[in-house]
């Protein structure tokens, strides 16, 4: 059951920036409210003053800049924007395929990728992935703006490197070159996965010359394992390697003692997923 | 292949009559109970404890009265000019807590307010203090010597339908045991070959439906008379608990029920009328209590158990004796446990021919949400365990599921249990009909398991019900029956029936239902009764409406009733006929007047007491292939095939829905549900979807090939049966023995990834 609040429709982002310095405390963004309401609802938080910041023109847009490399995507695509962008499914179609999986059809309808972002949630699919493609996040206020990477952003359970008066604009994603490969394996019994895990691979000449390897959803946010990374760099991308590397992923993650699995059945699980992430990975990297 | 298409006019039994109510339920138009709006009404809201078993110190509604908008403020003390307990088995449970609570979620307090809002906000102002008391939150802390009695159990009263016999508890948290035995079972275990044995634990569950528990109830202090509009299945018993309860004439509570979005069982017997009917005492004006998700998770759920079973057979593969021993979390109060319990133990043995078998059931009280009726409650909790234990002998004497069946299956006329009615199924075909809808016998890879399971679940509850209908001098038809349409259909078989029984086309009657001072008693929608026996007061209505006509046919014809056929919505001699209409009009001598049936169904012998029953075995066949995932223990499901032993299918569409429902159902007991309780506080942790998953359309298996097999030895309208259930238990089963193929052996469910990983974990090791 809601209590009453007050409803603020800014119009640009440094409207909304004040607003937010203004009211402090009893003030939070809200975006698609599939997170943000449902705690409202539950009667778990409260805030006097809700910044509707879906009146902002020009956050949900999705764009590729060849000549930089990269592309950007807006704060309030929704993931079903996400899942359903022609360009998106063309050039970074990886992405596609993961919104396609979040959550159900009216959280996908409704929910932004920033809310998602923003949020937190240790079991954001985006999050790890985002981590794992090295996407850069650009934060706004009415101060100006600033663009900190997705590894940097996430900072510990529900925390992020956002400061309170920042809205989250949008996110630059590298576009892969030809000879790179990435991958998503997801575990879920739930609503949320369970164990994820995101692998990267830049292989040249037959070897692995850069890899970004990422597990999610088990511990307070996603998890770099850079001890994995430095195992298999530079070496040739078969089997017998991924199956160590696996191993080497489970062994070293974080497990958060929470949910419906246990610490030991999840960390076995972030070796099969990681173990298969790396396979399909290395196998888009060749083609 | 048999045309089922119903055309208007023609026959109507067996014909795919669309839904009476789709359109309304499809376009938004259908009224449930939260949708009604009771001049005066005002909105109820409850608090509900935190503690799991503690003493109430005191209760301070001072700031929550004082709130502008509140109408009135219900906690124990207000009740206590009654005698405030009630429970239809046994009478354990205040309407409100009284000085105690017995499990996290037990209202303390209730609020009616100008609006919802108003009375969320006088709840957060009402102080509560508690002595928190030692829990029992599992049922072998309850079952322990020092374990705290949740109730004084001496002391406690019979409920008005208990129905099972002898009442005396001893002191302690057992509320109800059950136990049957024949043959001489140490010594056939003895001298056995093959002895299977194992331990197995089930889940409680949440049923589920749709819309949550809703109730308006509205007090009129001058005639003391009650009005209730409840989503309940079973409107007459929550009538007589409510008169009482309150002490009124039993004509004096009037109970409406609207149509239901779902029960399942959790709208079964009484659940929030009391303290809504207390709160609307107390606030002299209407009130609407309707639950959030969570509330309903702790007013009712099914039972969690605990079980051990062993089972004795030739090395032949010829199935001797089997010993069950099984403990019932029933939670707080009773509810409808001692059934659960009973039901429970009589379908452990399974429809098997044996020397000898030992069954022993017990209820038990603990502190955590009550547990009563759920869909398939008998056949469900143990149907798994005794199938799996069956498969595990076949594989010792080289026989695979469908051959070890064949051989020890029970055959038409042998007895079930001792007493009661014998079989009435022929089971060894249904098995056969489902091992070939999945495909028995092909190759298939190691991963994949096929699982066949068999069961019977005792159905019918007490076979009383009645029906009438009313013919009006236009010769439509208004059928007047009691059992809840709660999404089943029951309504668009009660117009079949009609329909036949009149020969008048589906469009020109209707069904009205679920008001107790305007439709005739029916004990109760549950236990796939409705069409069988609620069905067969529809059909003697029906007959008695059609025998007036053809008598005052006679009349008009001067012919002898036997010379007169009814057909086409007239009454007929040779090519000459007269109109309904005709007939109502030449009768009453003006244009005014009607007809009226009266049907019922009663027990045939005996007092229908659950001892000499069932009214009919209901079939419990599944039948699932399977994939696990060797490095998760994750479960794809490929194909599920279903077999309605049904005697007659009077509308095939609804009975192969109701199959697929029920397995859907049944694959979330089997593979996804569970209620997790805290061990320490009893808090329920998983009440919203985030983190209890019931099944969706993504989960259903692959392929779905059902049957439907109508020798018409059912004891309905047209030989028909029930159904509803069966296929719930058989699905359950069928994963368990499917596993089993796959080469894991599940002894808890559900059958969670991690439970599947760790059973194979511990295969590899062995
Ligand atoms: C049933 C369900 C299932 C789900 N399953 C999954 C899943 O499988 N995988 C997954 O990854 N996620 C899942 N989610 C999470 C889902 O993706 C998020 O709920 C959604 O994306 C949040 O976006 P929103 O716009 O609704 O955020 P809101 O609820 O509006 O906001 C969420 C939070 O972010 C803040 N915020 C929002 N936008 C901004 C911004 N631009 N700048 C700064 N702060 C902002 C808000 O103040 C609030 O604190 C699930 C959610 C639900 C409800």
């Amino acid at each position: 059951m809601l209590s009453a609040f007050t409803l603020h429709q800014p119009v640009s982002v440094t409207e909304a920036s004040e607003m937010l310095r203004h009211y402090g405390d009893d003030a939070a963004i809200y975006a698609g409210g599939t997170e943000l309401l449902v705690l409202m609802k539950e009667r778990l938080v409260h805030f006097a003053h809700l910044i509707d910041i879906k009146q902002i023109p020009g956050l949900s847009s999705i764009a590729v800049d060849d000549a930089a490399g990269s592309m950007s995507i807006g704060s309030l695509a929704s993931h079903r924007a996400l899942e359903r962008s022609p360009l998106i499914r063309e050039r970074a179609p990886l992405l596609a395929e993961v919104e396609s999986q979040v959550a159900n059809i009216r959280v996908r309808n409704a929910g932004t990728i920033g809310g998602n972002l923003c949020f937190a949630e240790p079991h954001s699919d985006p999050a790890t992935l985002f981590v794992a493609w090295d996407a850069h996040f650009t934060l706004a206020s009415a101060g100006g703006s600033r663009t900190v990477a997705a590894a940097d952003f996430f900072t510990g359970l529900l925390e992020t490197a956002r400061e309170p008066d920042e809205l989250l604009t949008g996110i630059d994603l590298p576009l892969l070159p030809s000879g790179a490969g990435s991958s998503y394996q997801r575990f879920k019994t739930h609503e949320r996965p369970a164990a994820a895990a995101a692998a990267t691979l830049w292989v040249e000449d037959g070897r692995i010359r850069d890899a970004r390897l990422v597990a999610g959803s088990v511990g307070i946010g996603p998890e770099r394992l850079p001890a994995t990374e430095e195992m298999i760099k530079g070496q040739e991308p078969d089997a017998t390697l991924f199956a160590r590397a696996a191993e080497l992923a489970a062994a070293s993650v974080f497990i958060e003692e929470e949910g419906f699995e246990s610490a030991e059945y999840k960390r076995h699980l972030i070796g099969v997923l990681m173990k298969r992430a790396l396979a399909q990975a290395a196998e888009r990297a060749a083609s | 292949m048999t045309n089922h298409t119903y055309t208007p006019g023609g026959e109507s039994i067996g014909r795919n009559v669309p839904r009476i109510d789709a359109r309304a339920k499809a376009t938004g138009e259908t009224v449930y109970a939260g949708d009604l709006q009771i001049p005066g009404m005002t909105y109820g809201k409850l608090l509900r404890s935190p503690y799991a078993h503690a003493r109430i110190r005191s209760i301070d509604t001072s700031a929550a009265k004082a709130l502008p908008g509140v109408v009135a403020v219900l906690i124990g003390e207000d009740v206590l000019d009654i005698n405030p307990y009630y429970g239809h088995a046994i009478k354990d449970r205040p309407l409100i807590a009284i000085d105690r609570v017995r499990f996290a979620g037990e209202p303390v307090a209730a609020v009616a307010a100008e609006s919802l809002a108003i009375a969320a906000d006088a709840v957060e102002l009402i102080e509560v203090e508690y002595d928190p008391l030692q829990t029992v939150i599992s049922i072998d802390e309850a079952l322990a010597a020092d374990a705290p009695h949740l109730h004084v159990t001496q002391l406690l009263k019979k409920g008005l339908f208990h129905g099972l016999g002898d009442f005396n508890l001893d002191p302690g948290n057992v509320c109800y045991h059950h136990s049957f035995a024949r043959g001489d079972a140490d010594a056939v275990f003895a001298g056995a070959d093959i002895v299977v044995e194992g331990e197995y634990t089930f889940p409680g569950i949440y049923q589920y439906a749709m819309e949550t528990h809703t109730t308006i109830a509205s007090w009129n202090p001058l005639q003391d008379e009650v009005q209730l509009w409840s989503n309940c299945q079973h409107p007459f018993l929550v009538r007589a608990e409510i008169a009482d309860l309150f002490g009124l004439p039993q004509n004096n509570v009037r109970i409406t029920v609207p149509w239901l979005g779902g029960g399942f069982g959790s709208k079964s017997y009484t659940k929030m009328e009391p303290i809504t009917v207390a709160l609307a005492r107390k606030a002299r004006r209407p009130v609407r209590i309707a639950n959030m998700v969570d509330e309903s998770m702790v007013t009712t759920r099914r039972h969690g158990m605990n079980a051990w079973m062993r089972t004795a057979a030739r090395s032949d593969g010829t199935l001797l004796a089997r010993e069950v021993r099984a403990w019932f979390d029933t939670g707080a109060y009773a509810d409808n446990g001692p059934r659960v319990v009973a039901t429970g133990a009589d379908a452990a043995p399974g429809p098997y021919r044996w020397e000898a078998v030992k069954v022993d059931s017990w209820g038990v009280y603990t502190n955590t949400s009550s547990a009563g009726s759920y869909r398939a409650f008998g056949a469900s909790h143990l149907q798994w365990a005794g199938e799996l234990q069956i498969d595990q002998i076949g594989r010792q004497c080289g026989l695979d599921g469908l051959q070890i069946r064949e051989r020890n299956l029970l055959t038409p006329g042998e007895y079930v249990r001792p007493g009661g009615k014998p079989l009435d199924a022929d089971l060894i075909g249904d098995i056969r009909q489902a091992a070939a809808n999945l495909g028995w016998g092909t190759p298939k890879p190691d991963n994949v398991g096929r699982g066949l399971s068999v069961g019977l679940l005792a159905a019918g509850a007490h076979p009383v019900s009645t029906a009438f209908c009313r013919m009006e001098a236009d010769g439509t038809v208004t059928v007047y029956g009691s059992s809840t349409d709660m999404g089943q259909g029951v309504r668009t078989v009660y117009t079949q029936i009609m329909a036949q029984e009149l020969a008048l086309p589906v469009s020109r009657i209707r069904v009205i239902g679920g008001d107790t001072q305007i439709t005739p008693y029916d004990r109760s929608t549950g236990a796939s009764r409705s069409t069988t026996l609620a069905g067969m007061a529809v059909k003697r209505a029906g007959g008695e409406l059609r025998q007036q006509l053809l008598d005052i046919a006679s009349r008009e014809f001067g012919l002898p009733p036997d010379a007169l056929e009814i057909r086409d919505a007239a009454v007929w001699h040779e090519d000459e006929s007269r109109s309904f209409p005709d007939l109502i009009k030449a009768h009453f001598g003006m244009v005014g007047g009607e007809l009226i049936g009266r049907g019922e169904v009663r027990p045939e012998q005996g007092s229908g007491s659950y001892a000499e029953g069932p009214v009919f075995w209901e079939v419990c066949i599944g039948g699932i292939e399977l994939e696990v995932d060797q490095d998760t223990g994750k479960v794809r499901l490929l194909k599920t095939a279903s077999v309605a032993d049904v005697g007659k299918a009077i509308n095939p569409d609804q009975v192969e829905i109701q199959e697929m429902g029920g397995i859907m159902q049944g694959l979330g007991n089997a593979l996804w549900e569970e209620m997790l309780f805290d061990p320490q506080t009893g808090q329920l942790l998983n009440s919203t979807l985030f983190d209890y998953h019931i099944p969706t359309f993504g989960d259903l298996a692959v392929e779905h090939a059902s049957s439907i097999v109508e020798n018409e030895d059912g004891p309905g309208p047209y030989g028909s049966k029930g159904v509803g259930e069966g296929s719930l238990a058989g699905a359950i089963a069928a994963v368990a023995t499917a596993l089993y193929d796959a080469g894991v052996t599940i002894d808890q469910l559900p059958a969670t990834p991690e439970r599947i990983w760790r059973a194979m974990q511990k295969e590899r090791m062995e």
